[in-house]
């Protein structure tokens, strides 16, 4: 029996096109001969906070990315703000914006630059965006140094700038309190807080249990490729 | 957003990567260099054995700095998960496949270009008219772009395998054969001054190209989409 989990407390608040942020139905993925994701349902509302919780290798990454369009799900429909994942990629892609574990910048180019492609890539923003999103998180005085430079705090500061310039609809974040120093991961806290002022949606996987700022309107665990709900829609974590 | 300015903003990404690391560059160059000068020993001394062999040796130069090229190309593209970012942006994964494609055609063919003139001197080859300069710079021009569209599709297909290195040319070779020959007739033309071979060899690399060039743009997005 597939479980369903629903972060949809308020259904007033909805994605534009009337629709759920984002909904998956039966989504099964496999990587290599092992079934990550055996059926997976869920569905968010648009403006809401998700958390994803779940062990090493539970699939979150596999989710996350899949909602990213970087993967195809091998059954099950899945769509974000209305748009098939596979069909409508596209447009997707337009909508969501992923923050990976290891911050996803070209190393050899410098920060500047690669908020510069990512301007150049999505059509929003300006150089002064980016040099707003690069003070923001605090790398304005390292901008013209190349990321291999940079330690694993800081890509991962320059990825959050990233998605601060992109500011996109759905927010997937993965792990992104990782390599983070305490001001680093408030910072994370902050712009999620910010965001979600803002009406994004925000499907964020973390370990990290005790973060006070963060109030999740749900929080899911990914197990043995399942859904679980933990804690009810408009439940804060402890 | 456009397509356009997304391929030309990878491609100038691309160009700017090898530009600073010159991880491709040092390595092809190397290559090339003692490629030229032991086929020249091999060759012996002869000068009209050295001169019929020049079209033969700089495509094979440029052939090997090519894959060598290619496979740079993506290999930095998946440090720090940045491949993975490039394609969640909003931009059509043919867009991506062109500005790849863009700057690996412009980075062989401006090998091919300096390449050949050393090549030319090397082996003593006397070009007939300055004609010719012009036909061997458009043989390098359709080649290297004929070998960019096959070589940017399997670096892209093989860069996540962990046998790349190897698998890249032993899938690639026999699919750009063709080109190569073309190429290398192409050039051998321009140098004899028989600009009727030259033409007919130009127009088939042109049409081998055309081939390719919409073969691997539409199968692209199925080799980068897991």
């Amino acid at each position: 029996m597939t479980e369903t989990a629903s972060a949809n407390p308020q259904p007033g608040r909805r994605a534009s096109g009337g629709g759920p942020a984002l909904s998956l139905r039966g989504v099964r993925r496999r990587m290599g001969r092992e079934t990550v994701l055996a059926g997976i349902d869920l569905e968010v509302a648009a403006g809401r906070l998700v958390v994803l919780r779940g062990s090493n290798g539970s699939g979150k990454t596999t989710l996350l990315r899949l909602l990213a369009t970087r993967l195809r799900p091998h059954a099950g429909t899945a769509s974000v703000f209305g748009h098939d994942l596979v069909s409508e990629a596209e447009a997707v892609r337009g909508r969501v914006g992923l923050l990976s574990v290891t911050g996803g910048s070209y190393p050899v180019l410098t920060g500047r630059e690669n908020l510069g492609l990512t301007t150049s890539l999505t059509g929003k923003g300006s150089d002064d965006d980016a040099e707003a999103a690069l003070t923001r998180v605090g790398l304005a005085a390292e901008a013209d140094k190349q990321v291999r430079y940079y330690s694993s705090g800081m890509k991962k500061r320059l990825g959050l700038a990233r998605q601060l310039l992109r500011d996109p609809d759905l927010w997937l974040l993965d792990e992104p309190y990782s390599a983070l120093d305490e001001d680093g991961k408030r910072l994370v806290d902050e712009c999620l807080s910010e965001a979600r002022a803002r009406g994004r949606t925000v499907l964020l996987a973390s370990h990290e249990q005790d973060r006070d700022a963060l109030t999740p309107d749900a929080i899911v665990e990914l197990a043995g490729g399942r859904l679980r709900l933990v804690a009810p829609a408009g439940t804060a974590p402890r | 957003m456009n397509d356009v300015q997304a391929v030309l903003a990878i491609a100038r990404k691309d160009l700017l990567q090898e530009l600073r690391s010159r991880a491709a560059t040092v390595a092809t160059l190397f290559f090339t260099a003692t490629t030229l000068l032991m086929m020249a020993f091999a060759l012996g001394r002869e000068q009209a054995v050295l001169a019929s062999a020049t079209p033969g040796v700089l495509w094979v130069a440029l052939v090997f700095a090519g894959v060598t090229a290619a496979a740079q190309s993506f290999q930095s593209d998946l440090e720090d998960g940045a491949f993975d970012q490039l394609m969640t942006y909003p931009v059509s994964r043919a867009a991506v496949y062109l500005g790849k494609l863009l700057a690996n055609w412009l980075y062989l063919a401006v090998l091919g270009l300096v390449l050949a003139p050393v090549a030319l001197t090397l082996y003593g080859a006397a070009l007939p008219g300055l004609g010719s300069y012009g036909l061997i710079a458009l043989a390098v021009a359709l080649g290297s772009f004929g070998f960019a569209i096959v070589a940017t599709f399997y670096a892209a297909l093989t860069a996540n395998l962990q046998a790349r290195e190897a698998l890249l040319p032993v899938l690639m070779f026999p699919i750009v054969v063709p080109i190569v020959l073309a190429a290398v007739r192409a050039t051998e033309g321009a140098l004899s001054g028989a600009l009727s071979p030259v033409g007919d060899w130009l127009l088939l690399l042109a049409g081998f190209d055309l081939v390719y060039f919409v073969v691997c743009g539409g199968l692209f997005h199925f080799v980068v989409d897991e």
